[in-house]
């Protein structure tokens, strides 16, 4: 050892900065310390401080500022190993702050070095109290002490200082800091206590007329809860009463005719008050030598910073009774005497705690609940979320709020859990069955190692602060100070990490246990150690947590969750979670009783739970679709093999035309000559493919401008429909192969590939008989043919039903469902109404012959793109669509709510769009298309129509065609009158809202918005579809 | 409970109020009221009494008719001509939905969410009205000639007048009900008196004119003759104008003053005054809501037709008034074109969603009119830049329709609802035949 060289010897006590350690080693106070060993006992000693260096800079300045007496008295404590140089050590070199302190006052090291043990965790409250106040020469044993010392407050403040040295050397040097730091923020909570008792006493000594008031401090939040950290702002409330007039005063004399009245009287005291809270808030935290303390924050008050100060019980009462928030409720929790007028703050605790047990029962408790638990998330800058220790996802306020709200929502039926302190209300949580008991143990662990992590950080430089340190040599001391150790001692950092990111972990996974697993029956608990709600406490769960109707969900919780089954087992793994992410959607107990028939109906499938179990989201994304879109709910349990695409895998991409052609193909091949097998399984690929959009559409929160999966889902069906059709009318009429060419060509919104969940499919029939053919033979077939597809496709059943409406033929309704390809040749040369031009912007082959699918478009090109429009044409386009816009108006609906045909609505763009193509797509190629946005975009970029024109035109279509699906969607319901209609029921309103990705209870915000966007469009329609 | 509720539960008791009448305006500006007993009243002030909405004009669309009406406790007022002793009570309510939400439609609630618009850019708004109206005698038939209580003109003192006993009367209860009024005298018309009510916040300004229009048709009444707040009762006559002194400050610093500028105006000043110009012709459907309002604005008598500012200029519809030097705080600019028939609510709303709109985006103040306008040629007005309000209601509506300012600050619904009340309005208007056409036409044509 002694070959060592110098600079080894110092590295391997742990210094860093070897040219400063080995100067202090050279110095003489050293040396007379080092003993014969040369120091290597006491530098061993300091190595295992959380700093040597520092540790050993501030020793040397103690040393330098020290009085005679108090140097030798510092070399004796040094010269001795033992507890008392450890705590001295433990100190410098964990605090820079303290060691300052020190530094300054060299004669506080004989109160780091006074004791062992427990210390000053020993001591109790009333004991630290009466320190403070004979500091500021007050009398502990008087009810109302009066400072009588100069100087109080510096007199204060130091003795603040000296206590929190003591408290400090205790914490650093018990071999358990765990376990010790209950202890440790009971006794800062104490010593805050008794600081504000003392600042009180110097607030009455500048208030001469003090006694006319009885004013008692309440701490709130960690003060309140007696679990306080280093430093942080100190929450109080202030409560006041009149005091009773002192004998002699002359007050008793004056009978009811003279006398001031009572409110007089009470108005004086509070001003009274108020001066004294004021007074002892500047003794904490005003400008003096000694620095502050901490602020003393009193916005927790009722009306907050806008309320009046001081308050009468009686007005605190009234306030909580009729207007308090639930916040506020969560804060009175904490409430409790600190300093003051005892039986005033323990008169307040009563009247008032009463209240905080029934806050569970008020209206908006769970919508504030969920919302403070947003904007607690939300509220950090995203820069720091991840070294908070406070805010922040697994960070101590989850903890706390965990804790609160369970007790908001159970304390009113036990009260064995109404507790101030986070971890006593833990432990009464799970002694009285409201939590598991291993899970709670977990979390109070949890909880100590945070709160540990953020008491040692503040300790460093005494900083009121919760963020974790980034620089390396600062997590390295943070981790020596939390006694972490590692083999390594370059690991400890690492290993200090580690731990916090574990503990982070098991608070957002304990969150989900502590809240939801209680809520599965007793005989659904995983062991012994979990806890099973009795039904009065999980219904007031169940509620608290946004489920409407609790006893219908703790019936589906049960039914499963019960039995023996493997089904059963997983689903009380997972249920637990899923029952927090059902109540994120807008209708937790829809999601609930979904979940439940989904399993009863594919349970027993292997795969189902399997992969609810193993996928990281398939799960999660199963409750989100399930409690905000009753359409899906309905689709997954009609087709469970689309549950797999809620996987991270899952194959949510809409299957390309031809892949779907391909399948079809395939499939109809099989059944050749199984005409009802083929339907059904025509009918079952489109409703596959609408529930697969749909489960996109609602996890992607509509996003997309449309979804032409729907559409391909339609043509694939009309393609498949068409071959079926044709096959049983050649049977039926006694062909060997079809007569005529037969083609299917898309129009209106079909065409435009838009298609929306309650669409129907808009056709035209087109046929051309076979050379040689009996032109009656072939239109008899065609027309059969045309009859089989809309009767295949429209009929009711399981799979949803396909309209096809054949209404934009020539003629419309009155014309040949189908005619040959030579009729519509002779009928568009002759006639074609404008209307009809119009409606053949959209049409596009679909079904049938290529080659006749070319014909038809080389058709009616040059009349769909033909030179424009005259006069007379422009006047009857705009005739019709005011005449239309006035029939076809549902009554009873606002002009300005109806989706489709409302003013700005999906017709009324869709009419600007198609007009600008009428006059301009035979010079403007690009208008050529039957996509309504892509003709929109054209016509935009050909400066036909002004960009913030086009662009107000697509939002207000993309909104109303998002808000039609996502109406359907939402309810279910796919026909009716009121599915073109924005809701005016506030609860439908704000389901849509949230599935177009609007945030909870945002549904008027939503309607604001459709309202403003479809008035801008109708005013751009105005002006440029009407020329007004 | 705050302290103006318990204040409110005590002074019933104390005073034995028999009945509460609550009030809340319609979006048109109508007065309603329903009366609870006292032992409502806390269950009003914690959850609202509940009413049907769609009984009201423009409040609430048959779907979702239930409405809750809800206290304000800080306008709690014992209504004086009711007897003092086992009296009656008013207060102002919020409209609330079924949820607790503030009413879109509740015209009380446009106005506070203009006031929240305003707080977020540091501004406190108040406002100071002359309300003008008109006393006549009790026609003694609807179709009857109107006949003025007297034949003086403005500032005349009328020896013995009805007017006089009226305005007396009429300021009495006013100030007995808390509403301190700062001025009045004899206007321009006869029978015409003008009141001004002291400023005071914009909101509570708007809750004092509806008080104010009550008291003066009960004074009326009291008194046998008959008040009114119609624009222009009379042609050749003065239209009723409620010219409001509009200021915004900024803690307890008015935000238009400043020494150094010209008129001691600030450049916060000018651009508000800038936004009321630029959007006077969007908002003026509102602030000018009947079809007789633009009778008074096109009708002669000094009622300003014409958009520009001046200084003591009575022509120009702002005007930035002289002060008394040293008077800092009472900086303020005054719109000449609100009518005595406006929704107080809504009107005080726009004005300063448009003056609001010139702080934001720094509009640039326009030269001030220093001649009267009215006597200008149609061309020189022109050159000049200034343009005219809108003619009529359909030409205003037109305008207003247009107008993004005016439905974000009125919001969607009460946007659209005053569109088509108004146009129907106008329609059934124009399909009147009147006096004037007949005695002009019937014979000669």
């Amino acid at each position: 050892m002694r070959a060592a060289s110098p600079s080894t010897r110092l590295i391997r006590f742990g210094f860093r900065e070897l040219a400063r350690a080995s100067s202090i080693l050279a110095e003489p106070w050293f040396t007379e310390v080092a003993g014969d060993d040369g120091g290597d006992d006491l530098l061993a000693d300091l190595a295992r401080s959380a700093d040597p260096d520092q540790g050993l800079l501030t020793l040397a300045r103690v040393h330098e500022n020290a009085t005679p007496d108090a140097r030798a008295q510092l070399n004796e404590v040094l010269r001795t190993p033992g507890e008392r140089r450890s705590r001295l050590l433990a100190v410098v070199g964990a605090s820079a702050a303290l060691g300052d302190t020190l530094a300054m006052h060299p004669d506080d090291v004989a109160l780091v070095t006074g004791e062992t043990g427990q210390g000053i965790l020993a001591e109790g409250a009333d004991e630290v109290r009466a320190t403070l106040l004979r500091a500021v020469g007050a009398d502990p044993d008087d009810a109302a002490p009066v400072a009588t010392a100069q100087g109080p407050t510096d007199a204060m403040r130091r003795a603040y200082r000296q206590q929190l040295l003591r408290i400090a050397a205790t914490d650093l040097t018990r071999p358990d800091p765990l376990s010790t730091l209950p202890g440790v923020a009971a006794t800062l909570a104490d010593l805050a206590s008794a600081a504000l008792e003392a600042a009180l006493a110097i607030a009455r000594s500048e208030t001469p007329d003090h006694h006319v008031v009885r004013l008692a401090v309440l701490g709130m939040g960690k003060t309140g809860g007696r679990e306080l950290n280093y430093i942080s702002d100190v929450d109080v409330v202030y409560v006041a009463e009149v005091a009773p007039p002192v004998e002699g005063d002359g007050a008793g004399d004056e009978d009811a005719s003279g006398g001031p009245d009572r409110a007089d009287l009470e108005q004086h005291a509070m001003r009274v008050g108020a001066r004294l809270a004021t007074g002892m808030a500047r003794a904490c935290s005003g400008t003096s030598l000694e620095p502050a303390l901490w602020e003393v924050d009193a916005a927790l008050r009722p009306e907050g910073k806008q309320g009046p100060l001081v308050r009468t019980l009686a007005s605190h009462l009234a306030y909580y009774q009729r207007w308090a928030k639930t916040w506020e409720f969560q804060a009175l929790l904490k409430a409790r005497p600190v300093a003051g007028d005892r039986a005033l703050g323990n008169a307040y605790v009563e009247a008032l705690s009463p209240l905080v047990w029934t806050a569970a029962q008020r209206e908006n408790f769970v919508e504030d609940a969920q919302a403070m638990r947003r904007r607690v998330e939300a509220h950090v800058p995203p820069r720091e979320a991840d070294r908070q220790l406070k805010l922040g996802a697994g960070g101590l306020r989850d903890v706390e709020f965990t804790v609160q709200l369970l007790q908001l929502v159970h304390g009113r039926l036990a009260p064995e859990i109404r507790q101030r302190n986070t971890l006593a209300a833990l432990a009464a949580l799970a002694q009285e069955g409201f939590v598991g008991r291993a899970d709670a143990a977990r979390l109070a662990v949890c909880y100590r190692f945070l709160r540990l992590m953020e008491h040692r950080i503040q300790l460093s430089r005494m900083r009121r602060t919760h963020l974790v340190p980034t620089d390396e040599r600062d997590l390295d001391r943070l981790g020596r100070s939390m006694l972490i150790t590692a083999e390594d001692e370059a690991d400890v950092t690492t290993e200090l990490l580690v731990r916090w990111r574990h503990t982070r972990r098991d608070v957002r996974r304990l969150h989900e246990e502590l809240f939801y697993r209680p809520l599965l029956p007793a005989t659904a608990q995983l062991s012994a150690e979990d806890a099973a709600l009795a039904p009065e406490a999980a219904g007031a769960r169940l509620a608290a947590l946004g489920y409407r109707a609790p006893d219908a969900a703790l019936r589906h919780i049960a039914a499963l969750t019960e039995g023996v089954s493997r089904r059963a087992a997983i689903q009380r793994q997972l249920l637990p979670v899923m029952l927090g992410w059902f109540t994120e959607g807008p209708d937790p107990d829809a999601g609930l009783l979904a979940f439940r028939s989904l399993s009863e109906e594919i349970g027993s499938s292997h795969w189902y739970l399997k992969l609810l179990r193993d996928s990281g989201v398939a799960a999660q994304n199963l409750a989100r679709v399930l409690s905000s879109s009753q359409y899906v709910a309905a689709g997954l349990r009609r087709a469970p093999e689309s549950v797999p695409w809620l996987a991270e895998d899952g194959d949510l991409a809409p299957r390309a035309p031809e892949a779907l052609e391909a399948e079809m193909d395939a499939a109809l091949r099989r059944r050749a000559g199984d005409s009802e097998s083929s339907a059904t399984r025509v009918r079952y690929l489109r409703r596959r493919e609408l529930n697969r959009t749909a489960v996109a559409d609602v996890l992607t929160n509509l996003a997309a401008d449309t979804t032409p999966g729907i559409s391909s889902a339609a043509d694939a069906a009309l393609r498949g429909a068409l071959r079926i059709a044709t096959d049983r009318v050649c049977e039926a009429q006694g062909f060997e192969g079809s007569p005529t060419t037969l083609l299917i060509v898309a129009m209106g919104r079909l065409g435009g590939h838009e298609l929306g969940y309650s669409s129907d499919a808009d056709v035209m029939f087109v046929h051309d008989p076979r050379p040689g053919v009996d032109h009656a033979a072939a239109q008899t077939f065609a027309l059969a043919v045309a009859q089989q597809v809309r009767s295949l496709l429209g009929q009711t059943g399981p799979e949803p039903s396909l309209e096809v409406d054949a209404a934009l033929r020539p003629e419309g309704r009155n014309g040949p469902l189908t005619r040959t390809f030579a009729a519509y040749e002779e009928y568009y040369g002759r006639w074609s109404a404008i209307w009809e031009r119009q409606a053949l912007l959209r049409a596009r082959p679909v079904a049938g012959d290529i080659e006749l699918g070319e014909r038809f478009v080389a058709l009616i090109d040059p009349l769909r793109y033909a030179g424009g429009l005259d006069d007379g044409q422009l006047r009857e386009i705009r005739r019709i669509k005011a005449r239309v816009e006035n029939e076809r108006m549902p009554r009873g609906v606002p002009a300005n709510r109806h989706l489709k045909l409302g003013r700005g609505g999906i017709t009324d763009v869709e009419w600007t769009v198609q007009l600008l193509q009428l006059l301009h797509a035979h010079e403007v190629p690009a208008l050529r298309t039957t996509r309504t946005l892509e003709a929109l975009a054209a016509a935009a970029e050909a400066g036909l129509i002004d960009a913030g024109d086009a662009e107000v035109l697509r939002s207000a279509w993309r909104l109303a065609v998002r808000a039609r699906d996502a109406i359907v969607l939402a309810t279910g319901r796919t026909s009716g009158a009121r599915i073109d209609v924005l809701p005016s029921e506030r609860r439908e309103l704000a389901g849509v809202a949230h599935l177009l990705g609007y945030g909870p209870a945002a549904g008027g915000e939503f309607e604001e918005d459709y309202l403003r966007t479809a008035r801008r469009a109708r005013a751009v329609v105005e002006r440029v579809f009407f020329g007004e | 409970m705050d302290k103006q509720q318990e204040y409110v539960l005590r002074a019933i008791e104390e005073r034995d109020i028999r009945f509460i009448r609550l009030w809340f305006t319609d979006v048109l500006g109508m007065l309603k009221s329903v009366a609870i007993a006292p032992a409502e009243l806390e269950s009003a002030f914690a959850e609202g009494i509940g009413f049907d909405g769609s009984a009201i004009q423009g409040l609430a669309r048959v779907s979702e008719a239930d409405m809750l009406a809800r206290p304000d406790p800080s306008t709690f007022q014992v209504l004086p001509w009711r007897g003092d002793q086992r009296g009656t009570a008013r207060m102002f309510c919020d409209i609330l939905t079924p949820d607790g939400e503030p009413a879109a439609a509740d015209s009380r609630n446009v106005l506070k969410r203009a006031l929240a618009k305003a707080s977020d850019l540091g501004f406190a708004y108040y406002t100071h009205p002359e309300v003008e109206f008109y006393l006549f005698h009790t026609p003694e038939s609807p179709s009857g000639p109107l006949v003025p209580v007297d034949e003086a003109g403005y500032f005349d003192h009328v020896a013995r007048g009805t007017g006089h006993d009226f305005r007396r009367a009429a300021i009495g209860l006013l100030e007995s009900m808390g509403i301190s009024v700062e001025y009045s005298h004899h206007e321009g018309g006869p029978g015409q008196n003008e009141i001004d009510l002291r400023y005071a916040d914009a909101l509570s300004t708007a809750d004092n004119i509806m008080t104010f229009r009550t008291v003066v048709k009960e004074v009326a009444l009291d008194q046998g003759i008959m008040a009114s707040f119609m624009p222009k009762p009379l042609s050749g006559q003065p239209g009723s104008g409620m010219h409001t002194h509009l200021s915004l400050f900024e803690g307890d610093t008015n935000a238009f003053y400043d020494p150094s500028g010209r008129y001691a105006l600030s450049s916060t000043g000018r651009k508000f005054i800038a936004g009321l110009l630029r959007h006077s012709a969007e908002i003026t459907a509102v602030t000018n809501q009947f079809v007789n309002s633009y009778k008074r604005l096109w009708g002669g008598g000094e009622a300003p037709s014409y958009v520009c500012w001046g200084h003591n200029n009575r022509s120009a519809l702002v005007r930035v008034p002289m002060y008394k030097p040293n008077k800092g705080q009472s900086a303020r600019v005054e719109y000449r074109g609100l009518d005595s028939a406006a929704n107080p609510y809504l009107a005080y709303a726009v004005l300063l969603a448009a003056g609001l709109k010139g702080i934001e985006e720094d509009y640039e103040l326009p030269d001030e009119a220093e001649d009267v306008v009215w006597d200008l040629s149609e061309s020189e007005r022109r050159a000049l830049g200034i343009a005219p309000l809108p003619n009529n209601l359909q030409d205003a509506l037109e305008i207003m329709e247009s107008s993004e300012l005016l439905a974000e600050t009125l919001g969607e619904s009460v946007f659209d609802f005053f569109l088509r009340n108004k146009r129907q309005e106008w329609n059934e208007y124009r399909a009147q035949v009147t006096p004037y056409e007949v005695s002009k036409f019937l014979r000669a044509l």
